[in-house]
């Protein structure tokens, strides 16, 4: 596996395509501000969602057990999976009990953490993906790079030419009407048949045992309301108490998402209709463990949103593929050293740490900051990469000998003056895509001892 | 000791500092103008409005809107939402508008079936012109003690912008939403 700086290399290579990515990304955080902006008491907002997630963390177990409780009453079957495996086997036993060979899957991120897909392909079940986006991605055998936009890296005439070989559209019809069109006739089908649907949750609420799903294309009804079994998927950090938070959360969600005064639709499940089995799978995977850690529990109030993905320069130029994690962006740099550490070392150190994620997080997480937390924590263990590792010791040495350090900065100065060809070359990576900068004529500690004299 | 218990015990293990609930959202702007607002919204999210003053103008707008199309307005309800997927426009009564955002409140107990406001392939809402509310928090206030089994806020009709971010209206939902505000 490539990691992130090796992908993000192989990403760029196409530097209209990667304008393109750049541009497109800031066009929605841009929509994001402008939505933003037109409520006065938005920082209040945040401020005050920041405060529910707070409470909700502080207090998981507690809305766990009163959630489930209402869902029971509700008539809504309620199941616990610790990982991603007992999730799987969970939806499968359900799927398997009501003879299903295909399902309608509505987006959602903790099924893609689960690899619930590759899971149920290989029991012999087709798992049908219905938003647009993940249709598109799923048949070009992809996974989704942005959780919000999920074919966001591809144009339009990618789509046209998989569409041409899957639906057979016409080659070379790019129009994306004519395109989503091919595909509300494809999902119809699906839909009209299938026995089993599957959605995720944006909001589970603790008071009524209710759950929120929100879409735009309205693919997540579609499926659930005309299946006879309604599985929907969730990590147990959804929980919000009251059903008045909703409030709260529904304005923020979808201005942040993608700039939209609220999703075309929010659906609110509480009871099965007649005649139909709801199922709620509650997930752990690794949530309890990053509950556990002060100085990363804080992640777990994330509602998906994906603005730290469009403000991010690193993400916005690098594609979400090279995070090589169902979430990618900075919020998923931050929750994938939970998952394991080791193979995703690189994620961390794929930031600039300029902070802009941190600012637009409806919720106020500190990504920015737990970034570098976790490059410390990385470090410490010997995660690092070796390079990195070795250059840190050495800078440390030299900053703290002072004559060493004068003596390199010294010889610093003359090889960029009279020897560029010495660091100018690629075997200095910082000299890949960019010119060294002149150097000074003489050092700051010089200049300052002249003045004083 | 089942997952549940497990997982239940693995967050009681480490007990977190107290944090209150801030309690309900007051900092919130009263709109002098929540008519005004809804109207604007649903421009945004591109539905069309028409204000009625009674039932006969209803049919003159919706004539114009959608000429020969069969509109199904029975509530009765359908056992098998499949019956209804040849339904090309569909007329049901919504309980109360949002003006922040357009979002409509519409509940499964006033549909023919849950599915029904989604397979359609052209909606019609009405609701009447005093059920308006500013915002989202008003919204859930005025849902305060009112449970519906399957409830939603629906905005403008079914729309994607997966492909280059191109907005196309008619995802999988309905193509296109006409509000109809009626005076009472």
């Amino acid at each position: 596996m490539l990691n992130h700086a090796e992908a993000s290399e192989q990403f760029i290579q196409d530097a209209e395509r990667t304008t393109w990515h750049d541009e497109t990304l800031w066009f929605v955080r841009s929509k994001r501000d402008k939505a933003s902006k037109v409520i006065p008491e938005w920082e209040d907002l945040r401020d005050h969602a920041s405060q529910i997630k707070d409470h909700v963390l502080a207090n998981l177990g507690q809305y766990l057990i009163e959630f489930e409780a209402k869902a029971k009453a509700n008539g809504v079957h309620v199941h616990w999976a610790k990982d991603a495996e007992e999730h799987n086997q969970i939806v499968y036993g359900l799927v398997a009990k009501h003879g299903s060979k295909a399902l309608v899957k509505s987006k959602s991120m903790l099924t893609e953490e689960c690899h619930l897909n590759s899971f149920l392909t290989k029991k012999g079940v087709e798992v049908v993906d219905t938003d647009l986006g993940e249709r598109i991605v799923q048949f070009r055998d992809e996974v989704p790079s942005h959780i919000v936009l999920p074919a966001i890296h591809l144009k339009k005439e990618d789509v046209g030419e998989t569409f041409h070989q899957h639906l057979g559209t016409p080659k070379g019809n790019k129009d994306p009407q004519f395109l989503t069109e091919a595909a509300r006739q494809h999902l119809r089908g699906y839909f009209l048949a299938a026995d089993v649907a599957i959605t995720g949750v944006n909001f589970a609420v603790a008071e009524t045992g209710e759950f929120v799903v929100c879409t735009n294309e309205g693919n997540a009804d579609m499926g659930a309301h005309l299946a006879k079994v309604h599985i929907a998927c969730m990590g147990i950090e959804k929980i919000i108490p009251r059903r008045k938070d909703l409030g709260v959360f529904l304005r923020l969600l979808a201005r942040s998402a993608t700039g939209q005064l609220i999703t075309t639709y929010s659906s609110h499940f509480a009871k099965p209709r007649e005649g139909q089995e709801m199922h709620i799978v509650l997930v752990d995977n690794g949530r309890t463990r990053q509950l556990a850690r002060p100085e990363f529990r804080n992640s777990l109030k994330c509602i998906r949103c994906a603005a730290c993905f469009n403000t991010c320069p690193v993400y916005r130029r690098s594609g979400g593929h090279s995070y090589h994690q169902p979430v990618a962006g900075p919020i998923g740099s931050i929750l994938a050293p939970n998952f394991d550490k080791k193979s995703n070392v690189d994620l961390p150190f794929a930031s600039t740490l300029c902070g802009s994620c941190s600012n637009v997080c409806p919720v106020k997480i500190n990504i920015h900051e737990q970034l570098w937390f976790w490059r410390q924590d990385l470090m410490k263990e010997g995660l690092a990469p070796a390079g990195k590792s070795l250059s840190m010791k050495g800078m440390a040495w030299i900053l703290s000998h002072p004559k060493i350090y004068r003596l390199a900065g010294a010889m610093g100065r003359f090889v960029v003056k009279n020897l560029p060809f010495l660091v100018n070359n690629r075997l200095n990576p910082w000299a890949k895509q960019r010119e060294m900068p002149e150097a000074p004529k003489e050092s700051f500690q010089t200049w300052y001892q002249s003045r004083k004299s | 000791m089942s997952t549940r218990d497990e997982i239940l015990r693995a967050i009681q293990e480490n007990p977190l500092p107290v944090k209150s609930h801030p309690g309900d959202f007051q900092a919130y702007v009263h709109s002098e103008d929540p008519m005004g607002d809804f109207q604007a919204s649903l421009k945004t999210v591109g539905a069309q409005i028409f204000f009625c003053k009674n039932g006969h103008e209803a049919q003159i707008a919706l004539d114009g809107q959608y000429p020969s199309m069969v509109r199904y307005t029975s509530q009765e309800v359908v056992t098998s939402g499949l019956d209804l997927e040849d339904v090309e426009v569909l007329e049901i009564q919504g309980e109360f508008g949002v003006g922040e955002n357009g979002a409509i409140w519409l509940r499964d107990d006033h549909l023919p079936h849950r599915v029904a406001p989604f397979i359609c392939q052209h909606l019609v809402i009405y609701i009447r012109k005093s059920t308006l509310v500013g915002t989202m928090h008003e919204a859930y206030d005025r849902l305060e003690g009112s449970y519906a089994d399957f409830g939603f806020f629906l905005s403008g009709p079914s729309k994607t912008a997966d492909i280059e971010q191109s907005l196309v209206i008619g995802a999988h939902g309905a193509r296109s939403l006409t509000v109809l505000v009626m005076d009472n």
